[in-house]
């Protein structure tokens, strides 16, 4: 048995990095910080969540399961949630995990510097009751709490602090930009930002890594066509993402394999509820015929969902009837279905609303956000021109994008929406919550959507505990929005990813890839 | 000849300054950096603050003023993006800028001069003919679409070389190089024909039409009445009189490969300062913009002054027509 143990120790040290199971992978941007409270961003959490832990995580399936906590329970009628630690975790530089660390990164992760800080707004104090339990106080009873949490990773408190990275400095950055010591099943060995970052299992990893590999290296590549040209020609395994137009290509490839899903982001169109008179219309300059709530509904008939689906998306997309996917918890299973695509219908509410011959007006569209953002935009644009709508696209990069939209420089315009916590509460909370900057509420409705009875329902959402009254209240937010039709939902946008044919992986809804569940055969 | 030189270099600083003012006029058309740095919870407190903290909310002229001030103490800021000092980005990507840069422009006057002479002697000849049609892929294709056309050809169906990439590098020093691996010289055959193929045919072409005017003067005939052998005449009389117009343009077209190295950067995802500065473009990263930016008119001034100068040393009809003062 030593013997056996020592030939293996050996063969480890002898073989060359290239024989062992290489895992390489491109993505088109680069984590810009390994600091997990930094930047609140899907590449910098996606990838940190392989070498930083929670006290909790998420699935495959998106479902909350203990991490770094092994059960957790709500303290009396909701005065906070207390969490059981794991006994027996140590960070990749060998330091044990105790409930100090559990306070350190509660500190770091909501300080001003953080980025992080607005997942902590209804924590009211964190208390250490001994080396392995914490219970984390919040203001007001808060069901969805441990859900909200699962990006908030638990960083070593000796490791941060001797190495003046007690606080995340996003501006000019510190030690823990461009190192990790996590608790994770990999751990950074070796970082050069925009090149390469190469990860290697963390031996003591309280888990049972399912996974077999023993090195990991990430490529940002930014041009499609070159992510995709490394992974015809096997110089990497696995890209993301692979451009819709070229799945069909790839489908035909015994080499490559395409992982297909949808993603948590849902695509609408928003409009201005509070302007008084539309900006670019050549004719109705003194009115605002998207306050009237038919109209919403008439560009709700107008657009042709399947169709856009089919041409643009080229069938890779789902339709949506509200603004979380059906992967979301909170989803709401009793709602009607989307307006129908009913051109006389549409043609016969602008009518009652007192718009027959139709109107022109400007739609704004970012070209390089969303998967075939400006081409869906031109569809939309010639979709609404047959019932009179004439709008004029305006598309623009997204760095110019969300300016215009701040100085309510649209009449219509492309939004799509990724919920941070993976539960319906969230587009309540951004989108539809009238926009009150104390409150933090708001702050992507930039049309200014208001309802009494949304805003009403969004606390008593946020402070239920009882699963089947929150459900119905959110069933009845999710009714309002689509019976004023606040926003128009398209469609779910799709996850389209593309592996050598000897890789399997696991594809999750929020896009995250999780390097512990790949298989290299 | 020192009065020249200040002039020149007097000269180079207002273009570097009227650079630097029209790229910080430009920046704000760029797109707002804001909504990179900030999550999607940022409220619009945190804009404002952030705004206020970057010097978003002044003017370009203030903030082009800002730059100036701290660009003379040598501090470039620091990347929104990577929150480390632009200065130390710059020079980790510069290598391998420079090191593609190099090796297309040897291997774009080497072929050039090669294909160019060859093609003039041979005027008539099949292959030369061949070259010369060939060349006008070179000229008329744009980069990316060679890069893209090279990767299917040799990465893709042939799996010769790397699609992407720098190979494995050697740290010496400040200095990472790719010289000196297989794999770090494989990464660089693709690149380096992509970027040099438009130099390449371009030297190729002026050093045929030079040449071949050359080759009609009468002390080539002379040359050949006196029965001196051909490799002598083309070489040693005719080529040599052909360079003078071929190496200025060659010291021109340096800039232009280090300028344009951004494409090729791109299509094959070489880790140089041209793809940073493009991800700095897309992230509206505008401390990196503006120190690239710089570095690059830097570049092109600094070229044209030694160029400038060197006519000096290299055509002594100048320096008689200067020192003359007719």
């Amino acid at each position: 048995m030593l013997r056996n143990f020592s030939y293996a120790a050996l063969f480890a040290v002898l073989t060359p990095a290239a024989f062992a199971e290489d895992f390489k992978w491109a993505v088109t941007t680069d984590p810009q910080t390994l600091d997990p409270h930094a930047v609140n961003s899907a590449p910098v959490l996606g990838f940190l969540n392989n070498v930083y832990e929670g006290l909790v995580r998420r699935g495959q399936d998106m479902a909350i399961e203990p991490a770094l906590a092994t059960s957790w329970e709500a303290i009396g009628a909701g005065e906070g949630w207390r969490f059981n630690l794991r006994q027996g975790v140590t960070f990749q530089n060998g330091a044990a995990f105790t409930a100090q660390d559990v306070l350190f990164s509660y500190e770091r992760a909501s300080s001003e510097a953080a980025d992080t800080r607005s997942w902590f707004a209804p924590v009211s104090g964190v208390v250490v009751v001994d080396d392995y339990t914490v219970d984390i106080m919040t203001t007001s009873p808060n069901p969805i709490f441990p859900d909200s949490i699962a990006n908030w990773m638990i960083m070593d408190s000796d490791w941060a602090q001797s190495n003046d990275a007690g606080r995340p400095d996003k501006e000019a950055g510190n030690h823990a930009t461009l190192n990790t010591n996590g608790t994770g099943a990999f751990a950074i060995t070796n970082r050069e930002p925009g090149l390469r970052t190469v990860l290697e299992p963390h031996n003591n990893w309280w888990g049972d890594a399912t996974h077999n590999i023993t090195r990991a290296e990430l490529t940002p590549i930014q041009n499609p066509a070159t992510a995709l040209a490394a992974l015809l020609s096997g110089d990497v395994d696995f890209i993301n993402p692979v451009p819709v137009q070229d799945v069909a290509r790839l489908q035909n490839d015994p080499n490559v394999n395409v992982i297909q899903g949808i993603e948590a982001r849902v695509i609408m169109l928003g409009f201005p509820h509070e302007a008084e008179a539309l900006k670019y219309s050549s004719e109705t300059t003194d009115a605002n015929p998207f306050a009237d709530a038919r109209v919403r509904r008439a560009v709700a008939h107008a657009v042709n969902v399947p169709a856009i689906l089919q041409t643009t998306m080229r069938g890779n997309a789902q339709a949506v009837n509200q603004l979380v996917s059906p992967a979301m918890r909170g989803y709401s299973d009793v709602l009607g279905g989307n307006a129908a695509f009913d051109q006389d219908a549409a043609r016969a509410l602008l009518a009652e609303a007192g718009y027959a011959d139709g109107f022109s007006f400007g739609l704004k569209c970012p070209n390089n956000r969303y998967l075939n953002d400006e081409a869906v935009c031109q569809a939309i644009t010639a979709m609404l021109a047959q019932v009179g709508m004439r709008a004029t696209l305006d598309a623009m990069p997204v760095q110019n994008y969300w300016p215009e939209l701040r100085a309510d420089n649209y009449d219509m315009y492309l939004l799509g929406w990724s919920p941070g916590t993976f539960d319906a509460e969230h587009p309540v909370r951004f989108l539809a919550a009238t926009p009150n900057e104390e409150k933090k509420l708001g702050s992507w409705n930039f049309g200014g959507y208001s309802n009494d009875r949304v805003d009403a329902l969004l606390p008593m959402i946020q402070s239920e505990i009882d699963e089947t009254k929150r459900q119905a209240m959110l069933d009845e937010v999710a009714q309002t929005l689509q019976d004023e039709t606040a926003y128009v939902p398209l469609y779910v946008q799709p996850l389209v990813w593309g592996t050598r044919s000897n890789i399997e992986l696991v594809q999750r809804p929020d896009n995250f890839f999780i390097l512990r569940w790949v298989t290299v055969n | 000849m020192l009065a020249f030189i200040i002039r020149r270099v007097l000269q180079s600083i207002l273009v570097l300054l009227i650079v630097g003012l029209t790229a910080f006029s430009m920046f704000r058309f760029v797109g707002d950096p804001i909504d990179n740095m900030l999550g999607q919870e940022r409220t619009a407190a945190d804009i404002e603050r952030l705004r206020e903290q970057l010097g978003l909310d002044q003017g370009f002229p203030v903030q082009y003023y800002k730059f100036l001030t701290e660009a003379a103490h040598g501090n470039f800021g620091v990347s929104y993006r990577q929150g480390r000092p632009v200065a130390e980005i710059l020079l980790e990507r510069a290598p391998a800028t420079l090191e593609l840069a190099a090796v297309s422009g040897i291997l774009a006057i080497a072929f050039g001069i090669a294909f160019g002479v060859f093609t003039a002697i041979r005027r008539n000849g099949v292959l030369a003919n061949v070259i010369m049609s060939a060349s006008l892929i070179g000229v008329s294709l744009p980069t990316f679409l060679i890069g893209i056309l090279l990767i299917y050809i040799f990465s893709v169906e042939l799996g010769w070389l790397p699609s992407f990439g720098r190979g494995e590098t050697v740290q010496i020093g400040n200095w990472s190089t790719g010289l000196l691996t297989a794999s770090g010289l494989k990464a660089l055959v693709l690149p380096s024909i992509t970027l040099g193929l438009y130099q390449m045919t371009l030297i190729m072409r002026l050093v045929r039409s030079e040449m071949l005017e050359v080759l009609r003067q009468d002390y080539i005939r002379f040359a050949r009445a006196r029965g001196l052998r051909d490799r002598v005449i083309n070489f040693r009389h005719a080529l040599k009189n052909t360079m003078v117009p071929v190496i200025t343009v060659i010291g021109l077209q340096v800039g232009a490969i280090i300028a344009f190295a951004i494409i090729t950067e791109t299509v094959f995802q070489w880790p140089g300062v041209g793809l940073l500065f493009i991800n700095a473009v897309q992230f509206v990263d505008i401390p990196v913009m503006a120190a690239y930016l710089m570095l690059i008119s830097v570049m092109f001034v600094g070229i044209n002054l030694i160029v400038d100068i060197l006519y000096f040393f290299i055509d002594p009809r100048l320096r008689v027509d200067r020192a003359g003062g007719h």
